[in-house]
């Protein structure tokens, strides 16, 4: 094989991903009544946000070689808290405040406060405690998701402040500002991941834990605040999800984690660890949309996104293990 | 030390004396089996239970089964040895209960079925609005809505349906679409809102609207899911009005959304109501006494025991909200707990 063929066949394993989601586009655009439109993409990257930032998260910890599993109730915990305090209906209080600009900032720190307090509680408990990841936050998956309905009473609050509401309803290139915020999430992480020392420990960690504390990284600070990160990222997931349904109902977001597992999985994140990009997952994110984009529009039974998703799930894993041979094969 | 302990016993004792007549005046415990609590409408009913239970005088103790239904099998049998006054069961699953209902009445217990009727085997006492005639009422309610757009009934109508899996949905689909099936020239487009989960309805509501941009009507289970879809629909840039639409429950946020001019209708299912009928006949439930088919007064409502193949049975028929009506007390989503005492069925 020649240097440049091998070159484009690297391309192509690397961007594997992004060349399914091209695929599938452009089979749902030739054969989905309605489907082909810039509004129809433009509701695919919106409904790619709260899934796509919750993503980023879970495959910061995953990447390291551990496992969130407490991210959906996170998500949910901190809409609620930001919906009691910032909606003006239902249980909301509708906290005012002056200018009322000051209520975005205020309700993302509150999030993202939450989201790193639960991170960092995981955190503990896990690296410092050394019990295991999956019963750590599958353990803070039940009890925040019990706190959201405890603080709720299973009422809603709806009527989100019309300074946050904004940037559910503003469009910038006809695309909403939620959508935009998802994808400076992917840049600026995706970044982290490549370009900086800490991204760069984090893929070691994963890769070879006792290896990278045996080279003198700090392994315990480095997890401690990938589960922090993936606490404050859960956080701001929950506050999209907010902005996005003007509110907050105590099952809201219910079965994202799924997905967001799918979406890393499918966008070549090894769930041993050590193995993934971002932007992969964002394709991953865009690519579990535009199904369910298209299932919407062809009115199949809803049962058929979940049994597509589990079979996309196992495509991909399977694309993982030819694109492994084949580069076995290159070497 | 003999001090203290004779102060111990004698503050035991006051506390015994003082618990007795409590539980002299209780007729008994009776046992709320919810099947979630991440929904209005349930919490609403845990709260209208206990207080017309109280006025019976009974006892309430709630177990929540999260929407899952081995787990409602569990406590059911949980329950069942505890031996209970009555067990009140609004059930997950329809079918997957009937065994269950059939091993709590063997033993003696009294099962009421609440809001979700169960057709397959015979309980005590049935309380319900009607799913499939919630679809009708609000089938009713779309031929109005349409023939006030078009002089007639046609249109396209978005019909965004609870979870799949959730017999509670497909009930109200049924009665709707019963209905609408009369007039070929409406369009329904039906979708679930996966696990009722709001964001997915948003989704459903952003889709259609750009492949559908003709839809007159959108139709949602409940008024939680109008919400999201409102949100979709502000971010599309439609005013109040621009789309009309419906939704089913009468949970606060839809009387909200009436009062802010996006929903025309809420069908209320008439939550007090339900709940002030199974405490009325609670003392009959509890003494396996005869209760006879005919029309009972249910806070002002008019409810009607039928006696049916799975035991008396009654309807209190849901209403239909909207801006003319939308502050009345009487919908619990005002969340304004009846003043009036129920009166037991002699």
């Amino acid at each position: 094989m020649t240097t440049s063929n091998r070159r484009i066949l690297e391309f192509v394993l690397d961007n594997l991903v992004w060349f399914m989601l091209l695929a599938v586009l452009a089979v749902f655009s030739a054969f989905v009544p309605n489907y082909f439109q810039i509004s129809i993409f433009t509701n695919i990257i919106e409904a790619s946000s709260v899934l796509g930032v919750m993503s980023i998260g879970l495959a910061l910890v995953i990447i390291a070689g551990h496992m969130d599993l407490s991210v959906e109730s996170v998500a949910a915990l901190s809409a609620m808290v930001m919906g009691i305090i910032f909606c003006s209906a239902g249980i909301g209080i509708g906290v005012q405040l002056q200018p009322d600009w000051l209520a975005v900032p205020a309700s993302l720190a509150l999030a993202l406060g939450v989201g790193a307090l639960i991170g960092a509680f995981n955190g503990y408990l896990i690296v410092k405690v050394k019990m295991n990841a999956f019963i750590v936050t599958l353990a803070s998956y039940i009890w925040v998701r019990g706190l959201v309905l405890a603080i709720s009473g299973g009422r809603s609050a709806q009527d989100l402040a019309p300074a946050i509401r904004y940037f559910g309803i503003q469009r910038v290139l006809g695309i909403p500002l939620t959508a935009w915020i998802a994808i400076l999430c992917f840049v600026v992480f995706s970044f982290i991941m490549a370009k900086t020392k800490f991204g760069r420990h984090l893929i070691m960690i994963g890769g070879n834990e006792n290896a990278t504390f045996r080279a003198g990284i700090r392994v315990n600070r480095i997890l401690v605040i990938a589960f922090i990160l993936a606490g404050c990222i859960a956080g701001l997931s929950g506050w999209l999800l907010a902005v996005r349904t003007s509110g907050a109902t105590a099952n809201l977001g219910v079965g994202l984690l799924f997905n967001a597992f799918a979406a890393v999985v499918i966008g070549g994140v090894s769930l041993k660890g050590g193995v993934g990009a971002l932007p992969g997952v964002y394709a991953g994110v865009l690519l579990l949309s535009a199904i369910n984009t298209a299932i919407n529009l062809m009115g199949l039974p809803a049962n058929f996104t979940q049994v597509i998703h589990g079979l996309l799930v196992l495509a991909a894993v399977l694309l993982d293990t030819f694109k492994q041979t084949i580069r076995q094969r290159l070497a | 030390m003999k001090r203290i302990l004779l102060s111990i016993f004698g503050v035991l004792a006051v506390a015994i004396a003082m618990l007795t007549p409590a539980y002299a005046q209780s007729k008994g415990k009776v046992y709320y089996l919810v099947p979630t609590l991440l929904d209005e409408f349930q919490t609403g009913s845990v709260s209208a239970l206990e207080l017309f239970l109280k006025q019976a005088g009974y006892e309430m103790t709630t177990l929540n089964a999260d929407n899952k239904t081995d787990a409602q099998q569990s406590q059911m049998n949980d329950v069942i040895a505890l031996k209970p006054a009555a067990i009140i069961l609004a059930a997950v699953d329809f079918n997957a209960l009937k065994p269950s209902i059939e091993a709590a009445m063997a033993a003696g217990i009294p099962v009421v079925e609440f809001d979700r009727q169960i057709t397959s085997t015979p309980s005590a006492f049935t309380s319900v609005a009607g799913t499939v005639e919630i679809g009708y009422v609000a089938a009713e309610q779309a031929q109005k809505l349409l023939t006030a757009k078009y002089g007639s009934v046609k249109g396209k109508v978005l019909q965004v349906l609870g979870d799949p899996g959730d017999p509670y949905t497909l009930d109200i689909q049924k009665g709707f679409e019963e209905k609408m099936k009369a007039f070929p020239d409406v369009k329904i487009i039906s979708l679930p809102a996966m696990q009722w989960e709001a964001s997915n309805a948003g989704t459903i509501v952003a889709d259609q609207m750009v492949a559908n941009p003709d839809i007159d009507l959108i139709f949602s289970h409940a008024a939680h899911l109008s919400v999201a879809g409102v949100a979709s629909l502000e971010a599309a840039g439609k005013k109040p009005g621009d789309v009309m639409m419906m939704s089913s429950n009468g949970a606060p946020v839809g009387l909200d959304l009436i009062r802010k001019g996006w929903l025309n209708v809420e069908v209320e299912q008439p939550l007090y109501a339900q709940a002030a009928a199974v405490a009325m006949f609670m003392d009959k439930i509890v003494k396996h006494e005869e209760i006879k088919a005919g029309e009972y007064d249910v806070l002002g409502l008019k409810g009607v025991v039928t006696i049916e193949a799975w035991g008396p049975n009654i309807k209190v028929p849901g209403a239909a909200i909207d801006k003319t009506n939308v502050d009345n007390p009487a919908f619990w989503g005002n969340m304004k707990a009846p003043t009036g005492t129920i009166t037991p069925v002699p």
